[in-house]
């Protein structure tokens, strides 16, 4: 095994001074990340870069109060000056507990053999100049190109006065093209595609950049000369993968335990009671090879874990990170994590999926009269309180009597959480994870996640578009 | 060693160590190099019931090397101010730089001889703050807010805090220079609740002085109020009808018209308002400028990102297209000036943003706009991001309260509202005289004249 991030006399000495004012509990976390990005534009690789950083924080919690003091500072004096500040929660006095630093190694849900960070730069601006290349190719109304390739190598070391201590090495890759057509009269269409996860460069050799530039191609090419969607409630169809946003807005969300534990959620106290369509089963798992959303740990030293959030429509469980899981008399589900040492860790989700259904795509599409069939799509957003979510579609096609016609463009999906999943009444035996793509946004900390569902068709939905 | 090095690197101030970091990549063989650090002090409090939350503290800094070397572009960032840690990062930005394609328009601006505008606002006050005054105005605040409907009584968070923070710049063009900013806030986010609805609403400021700053009791008791109002939200039909965007919804759909007036956008021909320099493109009452000399502005900075003096950019003029915003890579490119829009932090390469944005006030009041509608809508919160400035579409969930025969009359919710941006500039007809600089991007109430609500 490697040396630890810090040494463990450093990081027990840390833990006793986060107590010595009578916290209940005590917590050290570092961080070394290194980063790359390679960016393109107008068929040039523009910009290279790198960057590391490394740092610690402190967390010293007394009952429902949170301490929280952080550091890129990594002398002795200096991290020792955060633990005593993250001890002010606290006004007493106390002496800590021992505290168990045995270090043990853990199986891992990540596909990575070479670390990122040692492969070189070179094979990096390679991948994003090869995914240029084919969106140039696909049509020659494909007038902009812009790449990014995005990888970060993040060690963390996780210890508290529970005895629990952990470390990981999280690698995270993502590749992403977004093109512009040109079409007539000014029209300007965009396509983004891509993906990566917690995997290294093999995954490339499947998932080749030639084909993340095509398809960013393809939408915007396909989306030319679309009409405005139509307003109004109607039958929708969600093609698989990405479209499993739908279910981190409509439920994940609402699930995370701090909004239940403040009531804040329209989930709070409905455990055991319907909440969707007996269709659907909503998953989040933690332990998904290679998924932009696992983790072996969590950021407060928890194995990942697969848990059922709803089954056969039924409410089965929320997401608890330590914090909440205590005050509610509750057990970590591994869900606890932040975007940096720089933000105490909140309940987050990894990657949630609906689990398949039996029908076939075909048959769900050609049984709707009039609908919209729901391709390709951007981002979504919910308020937890009155659990209104939308998301965006970015390639949606009308279907008419049972087939997919016409383009149509600016559609965006609006509904209430449990209404829309009581209204799933068709799932596919498609199911799929996203390619790797998601970043979750939550009180200003981002974090990656996966998501996933098979095609889905959710009657009522209301689409908010332009046209009749 | 390394400890003895760290504690001199403490000591330098910003500048000298943005200085001493493209000294040094110049004599590791850059033809140009420009470090920009940081340094910041955060310092906040959560309450919920009367007691502490969450307490966090902490101090923060890092720098970022951008080198060109044959035309050719690489950047480097870290934490580590040393001599050691200063030397990797220019060695590995111009390693760097040897992957990347050469382009006239890698270029650093020279702004020798020109003299930087005027530095913000900055708060002594802020910086000896008593950690008991961040307690007492969050407390005060969740206190505001209980006390204005039996039906709010939960809270999403509440909280008060400041941040401080330092900026330097130096280049081998010759930009050099050092700002400070402080920033004080207090925000309350209630939730209210009948009937099994549950309803959130919040409400904040933020001032460069402590003297500025709303009362938190205020804060509390207006979020409450927004939470409040509204229970029992309702669906509405879809139909077309004049829209009024409350000023924080206006604010956003100026943030994301923005966008549209990036110069790099504009020059790859991807932007809905590209070819309409000089034309006019929305109605009479619209002028939107963007300022980072504003006085009291959040945003106020004696200079940009990368080091280019401060400036007041008129971008529409009475419903006329002005100007683009740029960065000096691509005014080079456009064939334009900077307009000192360069956007960055240490951990990334500049790139168009604006300062301080605002749409200018106009003569009604929010009361007057809303009495013009005879059925119609009005928003006060919105999610998605609504407008995508390449294609010219806008379309974004909406809640807010209906009016009728020009009242306020009930709240609604799971709406969308759309548009074509274009259109959705023209049709603005009532411009509010409620324009408040609580934000850097802020505008007053708006109308616009038609927009599609879908509903049920």
């Amino acid at each position: 095994m490697p040396a630890p991030l810090l040494p463990l006399a450093l990081v027990e000495k840390l833990l006793s001074a986060a107590m010595a004012r009578g916290a209940e509990f005590g917590e050290v976390y570092v961080e070394r990340a290194t980063s790359t990005a390679v960016s393109l534009d107008e068929g040039k690789i523009r910009s290279a870069q790198v960057g590391s950083v490394t740092g610690v924080g402190v967390r010293a919690i007394r009952g429902a109060q949170v301490g929280y003091a952080y550091s890129d500072d990594l002398d002795d004096e200096a991290l020792l000056r955060t633990a005593q500040t993250a001890a002010l929660i606290a006004d007493g006095s106390r002496g800590p507990g021992p505290v168990n630093m045995a270090r043990r190694p853990q199986p891992t849900h990540y596909q990575v053999k070479q670390p990122l960070e040692s492969v070189d730069v070179s094979r990096k601006i390679e991948l994003v100049m090869a995914a240029d290349k084919a969106a140039r190719a696909y049509d020659k109304r494909i007038r902009q190109v812009m790449g990014g390739y995005a990888d970060q190598t993040k060690e963390i070391l996780v210890a508290n006065t529970l005895g629990h201590f952990a470390e990981d090495r999280q690698d995270l890759c993502r590749l992403g093209v977004q093109c512009v057509a040109f079409g007539k009269k000014n029209e300007r269409r965009t396509g983004f595609y891509g993906g990566g996860g917690r995997v290294d460069f093999r995954f490339f050799e499947d998932f080749s950049p030639a084909h993340v530039g095509r398809e960013a191609a393809r939408q915007a090419v396909a989306t030319l000369g679309a009409v405005p969607a139509p307003s109004g409630p109607q039958t929708v169809v969600l093609a698989p993968g990405w479209s499993g946003i739908l279910l981190h807005e409509a439920v994940g969300h609402g699930l995370e335990a701090d909004f239940i534990r403040k009531g804040t959620s329209l989930f709070a106290g409905k455990l055991g009671e319907k909440v969707a369509s007996e269709l659907v089963t909503v998953i989040d798992d933690g332990t998904v090879a290679g998924g932009r959303g696992s983790l072996n740990v969590d950021d407060e030293g928890n194995p990942g874990e697969r848990k059922v959030l709803i089954e056969k429509g039924v409410l089965k469980g929320y997401l608890y990170d330590h914090l909440n899981a205590q005050l509610t008399g509750q057990k970590s589900t591994g869900s606890g994590r932040r975007q940096s040492f720089r933000h105490a860790p909140l309940p987050r989700m990894t990657n949630t999926y609906l689990a398949p259904g039996d029908a076939t795509p075909e048959e769900i599409v050609a049984g709707v009269q009039r609908g919209l069939y729901c391709r390709q799509f951007g981002g979504g957003q919910v308020d937890i309180s009155n659990g209104n979510f939308v998301f965006e579609i970015s390639e949606a096609y009308l279907i008419e009597d049972g087939e997919i016609t016409k383009p149509v463009k600016g559609a965006m999906l609006i509904g209430v959480g449990p209404e829309a999943l009581k209204n799933v009444t068709q799932v596919g035996c498609d199911a799929s994870h996203d390619p790797g793509l998601g970043t979750c946004g939550k009180d200003g900390q981002n974090v990656p996640v996966g998501v996933g569902l098979p095609t889905v068709r959710i009657d009522n939905l209301t689409v908010g578009g332009t046209g009749p | 060693m390394r400890k003895k090095q760290e504690s001199r690197a403490v000591k330098d101030s910003l500048a000298s160590v943005c200085e001493r970091l493209a000294g040094l990549a110049k004599k590791a063989g850059a033809s140009d190099a420009e470090a920009y650090a940081e340094r910041s002090r955060e310092s906040s409090v959560k309450v919920r019931d009367g007691e502490v939350e969450e307490l966090q503290q902490a101090t923060s800094k890092g720098v970022g090397l951008r080198v060109i070397k044959s035309g050719r572009l690489g950047f480097a960032y870290g934490t580590d101010f040393s001599l050691a840690g200063l030397r990797l990062l220019a060695d590995r930005a111009l390693a760097l730089a040897k992957g990347t394609a050469p382009d006239p328009s890698n270029v650093l601006p020279k702004t020798l001889g020109r003299a930087p505008g005027a530095d913000g606002d900055y708060d002594p006050a802020i910086e000896d703050i008593d950690p008991a005054w961040k307690l007492k105005a969050a407390r005060a605040c969740e206190k505001g807010a209980q006390g204005v409907d039996p039906r709010v009584r939960k809270f999403e968070s509440t909280g008060a805090g400041d941040f401080l923070s330092w900026h330097a710049v130096a280049s081998t063009r010759g930009s050099a220079g050092e700002s400070r900013a402080s920033y004080a806030y207090v925000y309350c986010s209630p939730v209210a609740e009948e009937g099994g609805q549950l309803q959130t609403a919040s409400w904040s400021d933020t001032r460069r002085t402590l003297a500025q700053l709303e009362a938190p009791e205020a804060i509390g008791r207006i979020a409450a109020e927004k939470a409040a109002r509204m229970l029992g939200a309702r669906k509405v039909k879809s139909q077309k009808v004049p829209v009024v965007f409350d000023p924080q919804m206006a604010a956003g759909f100026i943030a994301g018209l923005s966008a549209a007036v990036s110069g790099n956008l504009v020059f790859k021909k991807s932007s809905f308002l590209g070819d309409r320099l000089g034309k006019r493109i929305a109605s009479r009452q619209v002028t939107l400028i963007d300022d980072s000399t504003l006085e009291h502005g959040l945003a106020t900075r004696p200079f940009d990102g990368e080091g280019v003096p401060s400036q007041r950019t008129p971008i529409i003029e009475q419903g006329v297209l002005k100007s683009f915003l740029y960065d000096a890579a691509n005014a080079k490119k456009a064939k334009a000036r900077s307009t000192s829009n360069a956007v960055r932090g240490w951990s990334s390469l500049p790139g168009i943003g604006t300062s301080n944005l605002f749409l200018e006030s106009g003569d009604q009041s929010p009361a007057q706009i809303i009495s013009g509608v005879k059925q119609g809508l009005y928003v006060t919160a919105m999610l998605g991001r609504g407008a995508d400035v390449v294609t010219g579409d806008y379309s974004r969930g909406a809640n807010g309260i209906w009016i009728e025969n020009g009242e306020l009359a009930y709240p609604v919710q799971e709406i969308t509202v759309s548009g074509n941006l274009l259109a959705m500039l023209e049709g603005i007809d009532a411009v509010g005289n409620d324009l408040d600089f609580r934000s850097s991007t802020v505008a007053p109430t708006l109308r616009f004249s038609e927009l599609v609500v879908s509903g049920a």
